[in-house]
């Protein structure tokens, strides 16, 4: 750019600095500095008159750097930048020195040594200046479609949202039918709808949305692009029957004599080999599950090949994938119980009247394996007395450290389904705290501790055993009553823990997003962006990011798709001007900077027969590990420069000339 | 053959004979061979009320003292080993501790040392000489006598430490009895404690725990009860009928046995050899049903 | 009745103590579940009992009470409470570092439990060999049972200078 020219400009901020310091004399001092052609002082840099001083001064004396010492850059630097924009230069020619917060506030009583550090700094300013470039934003446009992982709730209520705003959506579900667990509960907190009864429609909707193509049974094998242009590789898994034959008469299912444990169930009833998850599964599209189906067990049978009306039966299926171009992705793959067996104590899995809540919503489900009975496993017995036991699992340094966020509501509607299907039943709650937040919980906690035969119990259980005729017995103290109490009940129901997915691990790699200690998707802040994530253009819906109810679920869905439909409808992505940049003559391939990015933008590539960083421009979020870290200096990052930093420093450990 | 020192600690040697006398006798006849540790003492455990580095250093001592002869050390006592377990681990994860342990140690010529093996007989004989090996031993099985066994709380616990056994699914004791011919089984809190521990606070209280154990597995239909634990055995058997007077419940009253006089029953030797004269529970219906008689 | 909470009463020292010397547990996060109470041996006989309870206590300073009333003594070691405790609190870790303490501060333990500290001082083992009673009441010995005579522990004579001086003046 030739020879440096440099404007300053020293702000008085009414008293804020001009009650201090004496601007004059900061600006005479600049004044005689290298490179500087012009230094002024004025009332507020900030003021229209002031901007205007400085676009003229940039025209008049062909100003190349300018410097603006008034108060934080957080204020002030993007009027500034937009001065040097209007002028003609480029805005990252600016420095700013924050002479108000740094100097002025919080000297307020030396002011001969406040002028001093205010000399000093623009000193700095001024070295760090001559070594200041142009720098160049990267655009690039975005494909305006998402991808939603996922077909519980949060992946329902995103997709739906994307769509209607326009735009086109992929929903990848990994089983046979979207739904989640909310298909699975019998009813919801705290109005007892009929779960599936609210689920179900938004489930119709989706499948008929002109904007959404649904894979189920399908899941997401490869990720790779940036923000705005993700590549996605889905492996769409054999159903063993053509989807686009099938009419989902259900014919096959009702005749395959095949039957296996039903995981819709939670393993308490049975399905056929050929199989929907459930009776409103959407897509109504069957799959065979090859571990029992007898052609594949045994090599007999095919009685649903020869029953089907449309012959969509084909057993040579195999794993087909299909790449998908998105520009944003929503993540919302939920969550799953922590598993009961590991708190042995409690014996789950040993004894057959100690159960999961998510096993009683099965038992209350009409569709359950009881028709909506509730009975003890062991005999189908109606139970005379439930216990159900609150933190299974959960706020436990040997097991789940965190809160499940819904066990204490769900307890407090499971009562209602043990009193609904057994009017006479008695009911011991075993809590430790009852944490009714959410709106109408209070409410619908105080209708059910009302109720006749409802004993809430302040305590918790320490082992629990089986009785001879399979009831269960424990010992618990209450420190309501202040008396340990001895207990037999028919059924043990517990409130289990909440964590990640067991395949979320692998998925979260792909995506290359952070977790928190639980293993849940970490977001970019905890209160104010808690559905994006630290990579641009993926956000978090739902039991994901950290164990939610329903309606908080639903929330955290809508905002993630809002956001994500804000950043699709920009057009293009931004790169941030910080941007890390490789001297490529300089870089050795060591990798170093690539293991520290937090943004995975690094990659090692081999060009003309060695190995160079490159780096993702809009995965870049200018944080400045990599450059940090290279030991060659190889990798520089915008704007903060060695040679900038270096200057700058030097000039403040020299002092002021 | 596995050579190891026999360490009795304190209830043994001075009061448990039948638990000494039955080690003594089966455990080489396993292949078991005992090394006399006589100049080893208490484990300290008993002191840990009052100064827990008292217990720690008396364990500590034995630990270096079992080094010194390089032999693994076989405890007969669950309290024992848990000590000996339980200040082996805090010495090595605790270097401060470790060096005011040495420095005691010193003065009495002893260098600390933990790298020593600790044995309890449970794992000893499930774990080293193994379940087949007895098996092949046993010459009268105890078929048809429903055993239920009674690890004792220091067998399991504290689980953060290596343990003899599962701290929830106690499995090895049951595979034991099971190989000597004898029934086993499920009763509510086999993990339970015998209240031995109780005692210099309350002798009624103490009994009442007691009781209610004995109570627990008569419920299941056992027809005696095995332990590897001489206060568990005290308890159970020295302490069964003050119980059942404390608590004033006249079904109270089951035979009692030390694993080692199963094993010993089990693989032919006599009831002097197993000092089962001074088991105080009535074991002579079980006795019979083996064909033994206590005098004989 | 009224326990009055002014911050002058309020002892620290305990807490303090009391995590120092059950590190690497941790009796400041107990959100009094009661879980150690529900597995404890000793609360099923003696209702006063509750280690949730002296974990309270401690925690707040209104350890006075507890220490006078000698209940601390009554825990069977059984190491329950330790192993379901959610908040690795492990009350057994915190009952020993009481009892600990007390001594320290001149209350006494049972009088059994003395006993035993002192024949471990003078003769390695909590007590001598004694004479054991058959059902027939028929009196046997070790020398009777044929089995060896019991010695002293080695180097006793140091042990018992440490040991004396670790246990105090019992």
């Amino acid at each position: 750019m030739g020879e440096v020219r440099i404007g300053v400009y020293i702000c008085h901020c009414g008293k804020n600095i001009g009650g201090v310091i004496n601007p004059s004399r900061v600006a005479e001092f600049a004044s005689k500095l290298p490179n500087v052609v012009v230094a002024r002082d004025y009332m507020y840099m900030c003021s229209s008159p002031g901007q205007m001083l400085i676009e003229e001064d940039i025209k008049r004396h062909n100003l190349n750097r300018v410097i603006v010492a008034a108060c934080s850059p957080r204020m002030h630097e993007p009027t500034f930048q937009g001065v040097l924009k209007k002028a003609g230069l480029n805005p990252w020619l600016l420095e700013m020195v924050n002479i108000r917060e740094h100097v002025t506030w919080v000297h307020e009583d030396v002011p001969d040594k406040a002028e001093e550090k205010a000399k000093e700094l623009v000193y700095a300013a001024v070295m760090r200046a001559q070594h200041l470039y142009e720098i160049t934003i990267h655009r690039l446009p975005v494909v305006k479609s998402a991808l939603v992982i996922g077909g519980g709730i949060a992946g329902i209520r995103a997709a739906l949202d994307l769509a209607n705003a326009g735009i086109k959506v992929y929903l990848v579900e990994k089983k046979q039918s979207i739904g989640g667990k909310m298909a699975q509960l019998d009813k919801t907190f705290p109005t007892l709808d009929c779960s599936k009864c609210i689920l179900t429609p938004l489930m119709v909707d989706v499948a008929r949305h002109p904007n959404i193509t649904i894979y189920a049974y399908s899941e997401v094998v490869d990720v790779s692009g940036s923000a705005g242009d993700f590549k996605v590789k889905v492996r769409l898994k054999p159903t063993y029957v053509d989807w686009s034959k099938c009419t989902g008469c259900g014919y096959c299912t009702e005749r395959c004599p095949a039957r296996a444990p039903r995981e819709f169930d939670e393993g308490l009833g049975t399905r056929k080999a050929i199989y929907f998850d459930f009776p409103q599964a959407v897509p109504r599209r069957p799959v065979i599950d090859p571990k029992y189906c007898l052609w594949f067990t045994k090599g007999i049978c095919r009685a649903c090949e020869k029953l089907c009306p449309v012959g969509a039966i084909d057993f040579n299926q195999k794993d087909r994938y299909i790449e998908l171009n998105v520009g944003a992705i929503i993540v919302a793959t939920g969550y799953e119980l922590y598993d009961m067996t590991k708190l042995r104590e409690y014996g789950y899995g040993k004894y057959k009247n100690v159960i999961t809540g998510l096993q009683l919503e099965r038992l209350s489900d009409a569709d359950g394996p009881t028709k909506g009975k509730i009975v003890r496993l062991s005999d189908g017995k109606e139970p005379e007395t439930v216990a159900i036991v609150l933190c299974a699992g959960s706020r436990d340094e040997k097991h789940v450290r965190y809160c499940c966020r819904f066990g204490c509501a769900a307890a407090i509607k499971h009562i209602y389904y043990v009193k609904h299907s057994v009017p006479e039943a008695k009911v011991f709650v075993l809590y430790t705290d009852i944490r009714a937040f959410g709106k109408g919980y209070e409410e619908f906690y105080q209708r059910l501790r009302g109720m006749d035969d409802v004993y809430f119990i302040r305590g918790r259980p320490a082992e629990i055993f089986e009785a001879k005729d399979g009831s269960l017995i424990f010992d618990v103290f209450d420190s309501n009553t202040g008396q340990l109490l001895s207990i037999k009940a028919d059924l043990v129901v517990l409130e289990s823990a909440v964590v990640p997915p067991k395949d979320w691990e692998s998925l979260r790699r792909m995506l290359k997003i952070s977790c928190d200690p639980g293993g849940f998707a970490l977001e970019l802040h905890p209160k104010l962006r808690p559905f994006e994530t630290t990579a641009d253009g993926i956000f978090l819906a739902g039991a994901i990011q950290g164990p939610k109810d329903i309606p908080d679920t639903v929330a955290h869905a809508a905002a993630a798709a809002a956001a994500a439909i804000g950043f699709l409808s920009k057009g293009e992505v931004e790169s941030t001007p910080y941007l890390a940049v490789v001297n490529e003559d300089l870089c050795s391939g060591c990798g170093l900077c690539a293991s520290v990015c937090p943004f995975d933008a690094i990659e090692i590539k081999e060009e003309g027969g060695r190995r160079i960083a490159k780096v993702n421009v809009i995965r870049c979020k200018g944080c400045g590990a990599c450059a940090a870290t290279c030991p060659s200096g190889a990798m520089q990052q915008n704007y903060f420069t060695d040679t900038q930093i270096v200057s700058e420093v030097s000039a403040l450990a020299g002092g002021a000339k | 053959m596995v050579k190891v020192l026999l360490y009795l600690g304190c209830t043994i040697p001075t009061k448990q004979y039948a638990y000494e006398i039955s080690a003594r006798n089966v455990l080489p006849r396993l292949g078991v061979e005992l090394v006399e540790f006589p100049e080893a003492g208490c484990c300290g455990f008993p002191l840990k009320g009052i100064n827990k580095n008292a217990w720690i250093y008396m364990s500590a001592r034995i630990l270096s003292l079992a080094s010194m002869r390089n032999l693994p050390i076989l405890a007969l006592c669950n309290g024992c080993d848990t000590s000996l377990r339980k200040i082996k681990t805090l010495l090595n994860e605790d270097e401060s501790l470790r060096k005011y342990m040495a420095k005691l140690l010193a003065n009495e010529g002893i260098e600390l040392h933990t790298d020593v093996e600790v044995y309890h007989v449970v794992d000893l004989l499930h774990d080293v000489v193994g379940v087949n090996k007895i098996k092949e031993l046993v010459k009268k099985p105890l078929t048809g006598i429903k055993i239920a066994s009674y690890p004792g709380c220091h067998l399991l616990r504290p689980s953060d430490i290596p343990r003899p056994e599962d701290s929830v699914d106690p499995r090895k004791f049951d595979n034991l009895l099971s190989a000597l011919g004898a029934s086993v089984g499920y009763y509510p809190d086999k993990g339970g404690c015998c209240g031995a521990t109780m005692l210099p606070y309350s002798a009624k209280y103490a009994l009442r725990v007691v009781a209610g154990k004995i109570k627990n597995i008569k419920e299941f239909n056992f027809d005696a009860v095995s332990t590897s634990c001489p206060y568990c055995m005290e308890m159970l058997d020295a302490k069964q009928d003050a119980a059942r007077s404390e608590v004033g419940d006249e079904s109270i009253s089951i035979p009692v046995f030390y694993l080692t006089q199963l094993i010993g029953l089990a693989i032919g030797l006599s009831p002097k050899e197993l000092g089962l004269s001074l088991n105080l529970s009535p074991v002579e219906g079980v006795l019979e049903k083996l064909g033994v008689s206590l005098s004989g | 009745m009224l326990v009055s909470l002014e911050a002058k009463l309020i002892n620290r020292k305990y807490l303090d103590s009391v995590k120092e010397l059950v590190k690497p547990h941790t009796p400041q996060y107990c959100y009094q579940c009661a879980k150690c109470t529900s597995a404890c041996t000793a609360s099923k006989v003696i209702p006063e009992y509750k280690p949730h309870l002296i974990v309270a206590l401690t925690r707040m300073g209104l350890i006075k009470q507890l220490l006078d009333s000698g209940i601390i003594w009554a825990c069977t070691e059984c190491w329950k409470c330790g192993e379901y405790c959610p908040q690795n609190v492990a009350p057994v870790e915190v009952i020993i570092a009481l009892k600990n303490l007390a001594v320290a501060s001149g209350y006494r333990p049972p009088e059994d439990l003395i006993a035993m500290a002192r024949n471990v001082i003078e003769l390695g083992r909590i007590s001598p060999p004694i004479e054991v009673l058959s059902k027939e009441f028929e009196i046997y010995s070790r020398e009777s049972l044929n089995l060896p005579p019991l010695v002293r522990p080695y180097a006793h004579e140091s042990m018992r200078k440490t040991l004396k001086d670790l246990l105090g003046g019992l």
